[in-house]
Order: C-alpha cells, then structure tokens, then sequence
C-alpha cells in the first residue's frame, strides 16, 4: 500500500499483466508509459518491455486503434493509449469494427483489448478540440464494447485489470483532469468489475449520479449538502456500457429524486441514459440533468467556467430538487 | 536558366537590383548551401529558379521586418508566460521557423477581397503563420490571452486564431484533418476558375497521418492549386520524426503521388520563397499541387517554456514532458548558429538592400511593436460567462444547461 496518483497506478496493473503475459502489447503516441511515485520503483513499461512490445508510433490514432484490434484478433491482449487530441480519429475502428466483429462472426472473432482513451474537458484555455469531454456518450452508444470510465486512482487499477483480462473490447475512459488525484493504492493485483456503480455516500433525500472528471465535483458539493443536513446517497457510475441499472433504481426507488451531472453535452449524456433506466423503473420521482450546454467549449476561462457544471450548480439542483 | 530570366523581365523593379554584387552573393550562397547540403531538390520537375533576387528592395525589406516580428512576438510571448503570473495564454513557439512563414507568405496574394487572396491552414503553432500573412498583432495577442476583443472574440486561443479577412483561415489544433480540409478549398477554387492557391502549413509528423496522404493523393489525381509545406522541425511532439517516417526527406513521398517534392533550407528565407513562388505559380497555372518540406527546427520545446529563461532566446535542457526523445541542447545550439534572422540579415546587408543601422531599427521597431501589442491585450476586457452559449448556430444562443 502506498499513496499513488492515477498513472502510477494503472501502470502498475498493466506492468503486473505484461510480466504474465508475454504476448501482451502496448502501443503510444506522446505519453510515454512511465510514471513514478515517492517511495515505489519507477516503471518504465517501453524499458523494462523492450521496443518490439511497447510501441511509440507517428501521430496516427487510427492505426493505433487499428493495429491494437488486429493483435487482438491475432491473439494478443493489447492496450494502446490515445491521447485526448486523437480520440475520436479512432472511432470508426472501435465504433465499425471491435464493437460488430464478434457479432458478424458468429462469435468467433476474439479481442482482448483495451482502448485507453484520454479525455480532457478540465483545462481552461485549450479550447474546442482539446477541452472536449464528450466521448463517453459516442463510445458509451456502441454496441459490442465495454465502455467504463473510473474517478480515482484505485479504481483505476482495479478496472484496468479487470479490463486488461476481459475477452471483450474495452473501451477505458481517462479523464485527465485527475491526473493530479493521489490516494493510496494497493501493491497487490485486484480486480474491480466493469459493470458496477459505486456508491460513494448513502442517505435518504435525493441520488447524486456523476461520472470520470466530475466526480471531485460531486463529492464536494454532496459534502456542502450533507453539512447542511440533506441525506445525500452520491454514485459514481463508473461503468456506462453495461450500466448498472440495478444499483441506480434501488437508490432511486429509495429517494425519490435523481440527480444526474455530466462534464458532456447535455444531449445524450449519459445522465440522460440514468434518468431513462430509473424513469422506466421508479413511479413518483422527479428528475434533474446538469450537463455542460450543447456548445463547443470556448477558450476564455471566463466563459469555460461558467459552462462547465461544478459543485455550486451541484448544491444548487440538489436543493431546487429536494425543497 | 531561361525562366529566370523571363521572370525578370516581368518583374518592374528587376533591373534596378540586378547589381552584380548580388549576383556575386548568390553564387557564395549556393556554394554554402551545397556544403552543407540541406538545399536540394528532392524530385521536381525541372529546378526552381532563384526568385528573391528580382524582388524590389522594399519587398526584401519587408521579409526580413516580418522575420524579425515574429521573433520579437514569440520572445516577448515566451518572457510574458515565464515571468508574468497573470498570463494565460497556452502557447507553442515558432521561434526558430520564421523564414518558412515569411518565405512561404511572401509568395501569396495577402490582400484584396476574399474571393481573390491566396488561402493559408495552420497549425497548433500557428503565431508565426498568422503574422506572415498580416495578422493584427494586437488582436492576436489578445485572443492567446483569452480577451473578448480578441481575433476570436476569445473563443478560440492560440490553436484556433483566425482572420477569414486575410485568408489566414486558421490554427487546427488536430494533426492531420486540416490538410485534408484545404483541399477542398482548393477544390471549390479549382471549381469556381478563382485564381486562387491554399497553401496548408503542417509538420513533420503529419506524415504519420492517413490525412497527408489523403491530400496529397486527391490534390495530385485532381491538379488542385494547392500547397503542402511540411516544416520539417524535427520532432512531432516529443519524439523525434523518425519513429513516424521511414525516409530522410519526407518530400520523397512526393514522388509516389507524380508531383513535384522539393526540399529547402527552412532557415533561409530566400530558399523558401524561391520555392514558393514556384508552386504558387505552378498551382496558379492550373498545373497541380507541390509538397515543399522546409528543414527547419524550433527554439522552444513542443510547448510553454519548460527550460527557457527570461530575456534569453531558446530553451534548452530537459523537458519533463520528452520522456522517450528529448533534444540534445548542442542540437539546439547548432541550428541556432544558423538562424533565419541572421541569414535574412546578412544576405539584405551583402546585397545593400539594408545597412546595419537600417536593420537595427527594424528588429528595435519589432521589439516595440510585440511588447506594445502584449501591453494592449493586458488591457482588454475579458469575456462576458454568458457569451460562451453564443456563435454555435448562425443564429440565437443555446440554453444553459450547467444551471439548475
């Protein structure tokens, strides 16, 4: 056990499961696979692997997607990570071609992938394509790909395990906001599920869902409101495709009220797809969505701030949905 | 050499700087450049020819007064990031690379109506582009420092400036798409019979891309008046160009798509332009598009000033972010002992286009102007939250959805 931040500790999973698997490739563009943390060894996933597994490659998203779904198929797990510039250049490999093959082969084709997708949507002043949060709605609609996105450092291993031994194609979100998030961490290997929701605080009065980069935000408001004496039961969805509608109905047949927020447009976020599973399920609720407008995020802080949902938008819903 | 001599005659001022202290220069420039053998054709058809030398003096005058903005506004942005708190701009540099801008903008139409100027797509290092092709550099300013007054009302930062008005049609965060995009504007001029050339700036890791081919092969299978300008400055990112391409001189790639390729010394402005104005009039005659990788090399890191100091050219060191490939610091000592400025200097001095004097009141003009230009966007307003639900549509705003 030992305080880690994010990229420490998925790396540690992923170097535990290359020393397993010999086969096992990873393949980068601009983010090396290193990481270091006080007191733990450095890992260094191209030294320690060699060249021929670890891969730097041209700035080419698509071949990066392209080439980890063909080692896969070949037999390989392979993981590639794509930095927050190029992922959507990969979507069609992921969208067309992991999420139907196994489908159109009548369950032959076999992938043990994992697209560790970047995403940023935390930096003022990046502006338009590099700001964007919104892929977890695309690649949380695809059909044949497990699409997860974990909040902090120890769920970010244990996902990536889980994810790194799953045959399916999976789709790992990484909000890079939270690069900076330490806790502690685990040394041993242990598997988080790809398909359960976190309950992070239980109470009575309203249900709080958020997700990836917005968590922080989340548990700081719920902490403001469970101070001014609301019984708040906060979840982090963690898992978007399958979704666990089950953890999310109990808690809303429970408080009645839901409260969705999303760092992604307001259309299609996947707090809508929350509200549709509990509103299917649960007479008598009522409902709110925090999203970020349906607008390309503008470079002026002043602007991207004021856009971006937060802990006192948060406080703000919660109160108007429980008073 | 019946080409160059046909361009002199057309050109009004051509025989007013046919000194033949210049010719004398232009043989010891090509003498130099063979020695260090950076200035070659890669693949072209037929050489280009040495069109500097048939520019009027104040044409010259004007290259070597945008080398010098250029470097002063990327100085004076790299001391304002390393030294003032308050600043927020996220900036790659173009210190370094100016003579490929100039050189390149030199060979366009920069004014006139926007049906008929030469259309130029940058890049995520997009300052010294913008400059060349007449930017304000107040507004610039402005915009890296997110004020509402800015060229993109603030919009859009450095990776996004824009001025339609000046077919400076904007900085592309993203590796690769743009290129393609161009072509489609030179497609639509090609349609319309416009007269007008695209040029698209990109660097050497777009090689890597799906996109560089695509525009390269649909510009050759259709003759579009279009223009690739690969800076070749080295590294794509952090990592050195050769884990993205298998050749030396990426313009060899050229050859798989029938057109010309042709390689320059990026640090020599006259190099560039020469082989410019080839293309442009080659893409002006309806005669296809022409890859032009400018070997050149930037000051500063990928980007901000890790390893910089203030007041002082360059950065040098370890950047924590070039885990697998970083620069040597005698690399980047190297290429600075050839440095667009100077050479752009020396040669307009040996030419007697600028004395010394001149040329000191020029770079000291340029020095003004940048620190001038970063002073006024300190000043500007900043941007009003709400305008943020603007400019999605044509029309009206969209609703707030963060609120409760």
């Amino acid at each position: 056990m030992a305080r880690k931040s994010w990229m420490y500790s998925v790396l540690e999973a992923v170097q535990y499961e290359m020393r397993q698997d010999k086969n096992m490739v990873w393949i980068f563009e601009l983010t090396p696979p290193v990481a270091s943390t006080p007191g733990k060894p450095v890992i260094n996933l191209e030294k320690e692997f060699g060249r021929t597994r670890v891969v730097n490659t041209g700035i080419d998203e698509m071949w990066m997607a392209a080439c980890t779904l063909g080692a896969g198929l070949a037999g390989s797990k392979a993981v590639t990570y794509i930095p927050y510039q190029g992922n959507c250049m990969c979507f069609q490999i992921i969208q067309n071609h992991a999420g139907k093959l196994r489908h159109m082969t009548g369950g032959m084709a076999e992938m043990p992938i994992v697209y560790i997708l970047e995403m940023t949507g935390q930096t003022p002043g990046f502006a338009g394509q590099h700001s964007d949060y919104e892929i977890d709605t695309y690649y949380a609609h695809i059909p044949g790909v497990k699409t997860v996105v974990p909040s902090t450092p120890a769920d970010a291993k244990g996902m990536m395990v889980s994810a790194i031994r799953d045959p399916n194609p999976v789709v790992y979100l990484y909000p890079a906001g939270l690069r900076e998030l330490m806790e502690e961490v685990p040394d041993d290997q242990y598997q988080t599920p790809l398909d359960k929701a976190a309950v992070r605080t239980t109470g009575s009065d309203i249900t709080i869902v958020g997700s990836g980069g917005g968590m922080p935000e989340v548990l700081k408001a719920t902490d403001r409101l469970v101070k001014e004496g609301m019984k708040v039961e906060t979840i982090d969805l963690r898992c978007l495709k399958p979704m666990d509608t089950e953890t999310l109905v109990k808690s809303v047949q429970k408080t009645k009220r839901l409260l969705t927020v999303d760092q992604s447009y307001y259309t299609l976020c996947p707090g809508a797809e929350v509200i549709a599973r509990c509103a299917e399920n649960v007479d008598g609720a009522r409902f709110k969505r925090v999203a970020f407008p349906d607008a390309p995020p503008p470079a002026a802080p002043e602007m991207f701030l004021w856009m971006r949902p937060n802990a006192d938008h948060v406080v703000a819903a919660a109160k108007k949905l429980v008073g | 050499m019946s080409e160059r001599d046909q361009a002199s005659q057309e050109t009004p001022a051509a025989d007013a700087i046919r000194s033949p202290s210049r010719r004398a220069f232009l043989k010891g420039v090509a003498g130099a450049g063979a020695a260090v053998s950076l200035v070659k054709v890669a693949w072209a058809e037929g050489e280009f020819g040495y069109w500097a030398k048939d520019l009027p003096n104040e044409r010259l005058t004007e290259m070597f007064t945008t080398i010098v903005r250029i470097r002063w506004h990327e100085r004076t942005m790299a001391d304002k990031m390393l030294t003032d708190p308050n600043y927020r701009g996220y900036n790659h540099f173009y210190a370094g690379q100016e003579a490929v801008a100039v050189g390149v903008c030199s060979a366009l139409r920069n004014k006139g109506p926007f049906e008929e100027i030469d259309l130029v797509y940058s890049t995520h290092r997009p300052t010294g582009h913008a400059i060349a092709k007449g930017i304000d550099m107040k507004r610039m300013a402005a915009e890296n420092h997110f004020r509402a007054t800015g060229i993109n009302k603030g919009y859009g930062g450095e990776m996004h400036l824009a001025d339609k008005s000046i077919g400076f049609m904007g900085a592309d965060g993203m590796i690769g798409p743009g290129h393609v995009i161009a072509t489609g504007s030179a497609f639509a001029i090609r349609a319309r019979g416009s007269k007008q050339v695209v040029v698209v700036f990109g660097g050497d890791g777009t090689y890597a891309t799906p996109h560089f081919h695509a525009a390269l092969n649909n510009s050759a299978l259709l003759r579009l008046p279009f223009i690739y300008v690969l800076e070749n400055n080295l590294y794509h990112q952090y990592a050195h160009y050769s884990y993205s391409c298998p050749m030396k001189d990426i313009a060899d790639a050229a050859r798989t798509y029938r057109i010309p390729g042709v390689v320059v010394d990026g640090q020599d402005v006259m190099q560039v332009y020469n082989a410019a104005k080839t293309a442009v009039d080659r893409a002006r005659a309806g005669e296809g598009p022409t890859l032009i990788e400018a070997k050149t090399y930037r000051y500063y890191n990928h980007w901000g000033a890790p390893g910089a100091k203030p007041g002082e050219l360059g950065a040098f060191g370890y950047d924590p972010l070039a885990i697998s490939s970083f620069r040597p610091e005698r690399e980047v000592r190297e290429w600075m002992a050839r440095d667009p400025v100077d050479i752009c200097r020396n040669v307009l001095i040996s030419w007697g286009v600028l004395d010394r004097a001149r040329a000191d009141a020029i770079e000291a003009a340029a020095k003004k102007e940048a620190v001038e230009a970063f002073a006024w966007a300190d000043k500007q307003p900043f941007c009003k939250p709400e305008d943020g639900l603007k400019n999605v549509f044509v029309e009206g705003t969209v609703p707030a959805r963060q609120l409760a």
